[in-house]
């Protein structure tokens, strides 16, 4: 299949050129931030990478654009929270659906509206305010709670993080989950049936069929964006309903904590490139054994099992530890000088192993393919020269990993490879400035 | 000073000396330091390791090949696969001067499914050299290959086997990746190579690596053991039989597809045949490499055995078996369970579970049921009763229930995922 990975590399290749001149990767999650939230729901079109346009319903701060995911919500421990929900969503055929929020692992109070079987909902033009206390920091989702089967899938379902009292450096209230850089991994998937059926006939039609229960979803989103746009610039135009993008970077000893929700119905195992990252809460609990031990039952994966509904707070961090030869190649070149765990404190190379050439004589450049992220050059900050076309995503000759969903079937966009549930992170030298 | 120790010294040396890392040439080039003869083994006359114990060597090689081939369905159909094959023991030193007739032509149908097993050691350095020989079913595919050692802590991109951020391996040419090997446990590896297609084509395997505790006795139990899943300090993971078992499922419609060169069902991707080790119950529990694949009018593979690999368990009474779990299924997770014996999970991911902090305990969790994702993987301990009788049997199988079947063929009301632990004396 090689033709279609050659015309998505160049897709790939034009997006990301133009996006590397404006990157500003940064350190802390988009989102809104206060204790007053205004959220409407209402239609949207989401695109994919294959030229797929699917109607969505989602969440809009306030008078904005609506959004897929909803808006990512960031408040602070011990604040009393109000969002209020208008309901604008309109339809093709049939009648306009009531809709409510629901906020798990939240006491809440609803004001407004009519009752629901799981809270009060907004009536068509309605509106329905609900409050609650974000007593416990962690990483939450929200969703419809009215139909929900087919509102989750139409879109209505976002993130609300609830930073903690010790301060926006961490996670938790323990010194054990302070982090360097936050990143949001809100996995989902969509059947475009469900879509189409909704779009062409309205929401009742669907009830005649067996799209829910036979459910068959063949895009998959990470911050509601299929690979390669998840690489792209956050808020890009020609993405208006999709403003998250999913591109870490990161320096080697950093701590970036991965915010992970399962924000759709499938379990997502999400495979981590490059080392393994200590989970270190579920759900917004740490895992801890008791009062100021911290996350001490945390546990190391490879693998990030993100289940339906559920959240996960993982820290992942890289050094050169181990590795057995010079990740930053020629000797003469740099430094090391080692601190107590045996590591360069600013470059994190292994001190054990600096000046070691590289084991192995790689082959000739008429042997291999070359990834785009290639830079030309095995080691960390290094870039070399490449065939014509070849390369020209990695700039800095950073490491870079892929972070995808190991339901290998979900790195597509309908029927093309690569796409879906996928994207690259990079490891910068520590010598190049991440803005 | 040990004889490895020098010549490593030498070796090491010698790269130094080269004024690129990059090979001009193409070719087939097995890469291994203490290996004279390219077969990317150390004992033959000569050779480093010959006599040398082999708890002594640091080094471990391996010579892989990547193509295509055939493998053998529980209802007996056949379908096409691509797969790794082991070219380990295949002189290419000096190359001969027919070296596709001699090196390649090995490699060629010979894909095996599951890939081969790949066992280590922690503190070894693992040379592993992939050679790309083509695929004889579709010579218009002209794919190249990687090894991605699913798990590897510390990872660098060049040894990643991720065609996006560093180099695939093209037809005829070899790469050789270079792993130290800092941390045991289970892992799993496969081809990286439009992952979607080549991982369901069969390009997957099990990798896992033995901690250095191995070898000093713990008792645990009121037992004594030698053998480990992790460095534990007190004996609570020792195992007297372990075996790898990797879930896996195969969609037999894009087998076909991929076999007849049409285009490839990605989003209809429904997986048919669950299996475990490459294999659907009952061939799970057949202790020998099943037959050629063949079709009714002779081997298709040249009459290499390409599924060497069985699930069948056997232990004796108070036995403990360290099952090395792991999914790679690229269409969704399953559970498995136990039937007559409890699962004690003692690692996840190539980590055992334990805490942190000042005092740490063990986080082992008791389970008949454990749910795998694809690319996970998990460690679990059954312990055999004492009091078990020589033929008594306990099973291993998949409790996503459905997918008791080898496709459409279920007559007998069980098969696919799932094997036998059989208790011997």
């Amino acid at each position: 299949m090689k033709s279609f990975k050659t015309a998505i590399r160049i897709n790939l290749f034009a997006i990301v050129c133009i996006l590397f001149y404006t990157i500003h990767a940064g350190a802390a999650i988009e989102g809104i931030s206060g204790t007053n939230f205004n959220l409407t729901a209402k239609n949207g079109e989401i695109s994919t990478p294959d030229g797929g346009n699917y109607l969505f319903w989602g969440f809009a701060n306030g008078n904005g654009l609506v959004q897929y995911p909803g808006p990512t919500m960031i408040v602070n421990q011990g604040q009393t929270i109000t969002v209020t929900l208008n309901n604008n969503i309109t339809v093709t055929q049939g009648a306009r659906p009531n809709v409510s929020i629901v906020f798990p692992g939240f006491n809440v109070t609803a004001v407004g509206g009519v009752d629901g079987i799981l809270t009060k909902e907004a009536v068509p033009s309605g509106t329905v305010t609900y409050s609650f206390k974000a007593e416990n920091p962690g990483t939450y989702t929200y969703y419809s709670g009215t139909d929900s089967g087919l509102q989750i899938e139409m879109g209505l379902v976002g993130t609300l993080i609830v930073r903690p009292a010790m301060g926006s450096g961490y996670a938790y209230n323990h010194a054990d989950t302070a982090f360097d850089r936050e990143f949001l991994f809100f996995l989902s998937e969509m059947d475009p049936r469900v879509h189409e059926m909704v779009e062409t006939f309205g929401p009742d039609l669907v009830d005649t069929t067996d799209y829910l229960a036979n459910y068959r979803p063949v895009v998959w989103f990470m911050n509601g964006r299929a690979a390669p746009d998840t690489m792209a610039e956050n808020d890009v135009a020609w993405l208006p309903h999709q403003p998250y993008n999913c591109f870490p970077r990161m320096h080697p000893g950093e701590k970036l904590l991965m915010r992970v929700v399962g924000g759709g119905r499938d379990i997502h195992p999400l495979h981590h490139h490059g080392n393994h990252a200590k989970v270190i809460a579920r759900e917004g609990r740490m895992l801890s054994s008791g009062p100021g031990a911290g996350p001490d039952y945390g546990y190391g994966v490879f693998t990030i099992q993100s289940q339906p509904g559920s959240t996960v707070d993982a820290i992942f961090t890289w050094t050169g530890k181990g590795i057995g030869w010079d990740i930053y190649g020629d000797a003469d070149s740099h430094t090391c000088t080692p601190g107590p765990d045996g590591l360069d404190p600013v470059s994190f190379e292994d001190c054990s192993d600096h000046g070691k050439p590289i084991p192995v004589t790689l082959p000739g450049q008429a042997e291999v393919a070359f990834g785009g992220f290639y830079s030309g050059s095995p080691f960390l900050g290094g870039v070399d020269a490449l065939p014509p076309g070849e390369g020209g995503l990695n700039p800095n000759g950073g490491f870079s990993f892929m972070w995808h969903s190991h339901t290998e079937k979900e790195m597509v966009n309908y029927d093309i490879f690569p796409g879906g549930m996928l994207t690259m992170i990079i490891i910068e030298a520590s010598t190049v400035t991440i803005d | 000073m040990k004889l490895i120790y020098i010549h490593k010294a030498l070796v090491a040396g010698s790269i130094i000396s080269m004024l690129s890392v990059y090979n001009a040439s193409a070719d087939v080039n097995v890469q291994c330091p203490c290996d004279l003869n390219g077969d990317a083994d150390c004992t033959d006359p000569g050779e480093i390791y010959e006599n040398v114990l082999p708890e002594d060597q640091d080094i471990k090689c391996m010579h892989l090949g990547s193509g295509d081939g055939y493998a053998t369905m529980a209802d007996g159909s056949v379908r096409y696969i691509f797969g790794f094959s082991d070219m380990t023991g295949i002189p290419t030193n000096p190359p001969p001067a027919d070296v596709a007739e001699q090196v390649l032509s090995k490699g060629m149908l010979a894909a095996a499914y599951p890939a081969p097993v790949i066992e280590l050691n922690e503190n070894q350095e693992f040379y592993l050299t992939l050679t790309n020989v083509g695929m004889v079913i579709r010579p218009d595919l002209f794919d190249p290959h990687t090894v991605h050692f699913h798990g590897l802590p510390n990872a660098t991109p060049i040894f990643d086997g991720l065609p996006e951020s560093g180099i695939s391996i093209n037809m005829g040419s070899s790469l050789t990746y270079y792993y130290k090997l800092n941390d045991p446990g289970t892992y799993m590896y496969h081809c990286h190579v439009e992952a979607a297609e080549h991982m369901q084509m069969g390009m997957v395997g099990n990798l896992y690596v033995h901690p250095e505790q191995n070898g000093t006795p713990y008792g645990y139990g009121g037992k004594t053991y030698t053998q480990f899943a992790y460095n534990d300090g007190d004996g609570s993971t020792g195992y007297d039989v372990d075996i790898p078992i990797q879930l896996g499922s195969f969609d037999s419609a894009f087998h076909d597809a991929s076999e007849n060169t049409q285009p490839l069902p990605f989003a209809l991707m429904f997986d048919n045949y669950p299996t475990l080790n490459g294999r659907g119950y009952p061939d799970t529990i057949i202790d020998e490499a099943l037959p050629s694949p063949d079709r009714g009018s002779g081997s298709l593979n040249n009459s290499i055995q390409s599924q060497v690999e069985d699930s069948l368990i056997t232990a004796a009474p108070g036995q403990r078996v360290l099952l090395r779990l792991s999914n790679l299924s690229i269409t969704r997770p399953y559970s498995i369970g136990t039937m007559g014996v409890t699962m004690l999970v003692v690692g996840k991911d190539a980590r055992q579970l334990k805490s942190s902090g000042p005092s740490p305990v063990n986080l082992y969790y008791a389970t008949n049921s454990l749910t795998v994702g694809p690319g996970e993987s998990f460690d679990a301990i059954v312990e055999i009763p004492e009091n078990a009788s020589t033929g008594d049997r306990y099973f291993l199988y998949t409790t996503n229930l459905n997918y008791l079947v080898n496709s459409d063929d279920n007559t007998d009301g069980l098969g696919g995922m799932m094997t036998e632990i059989q208790v011997v004396n």
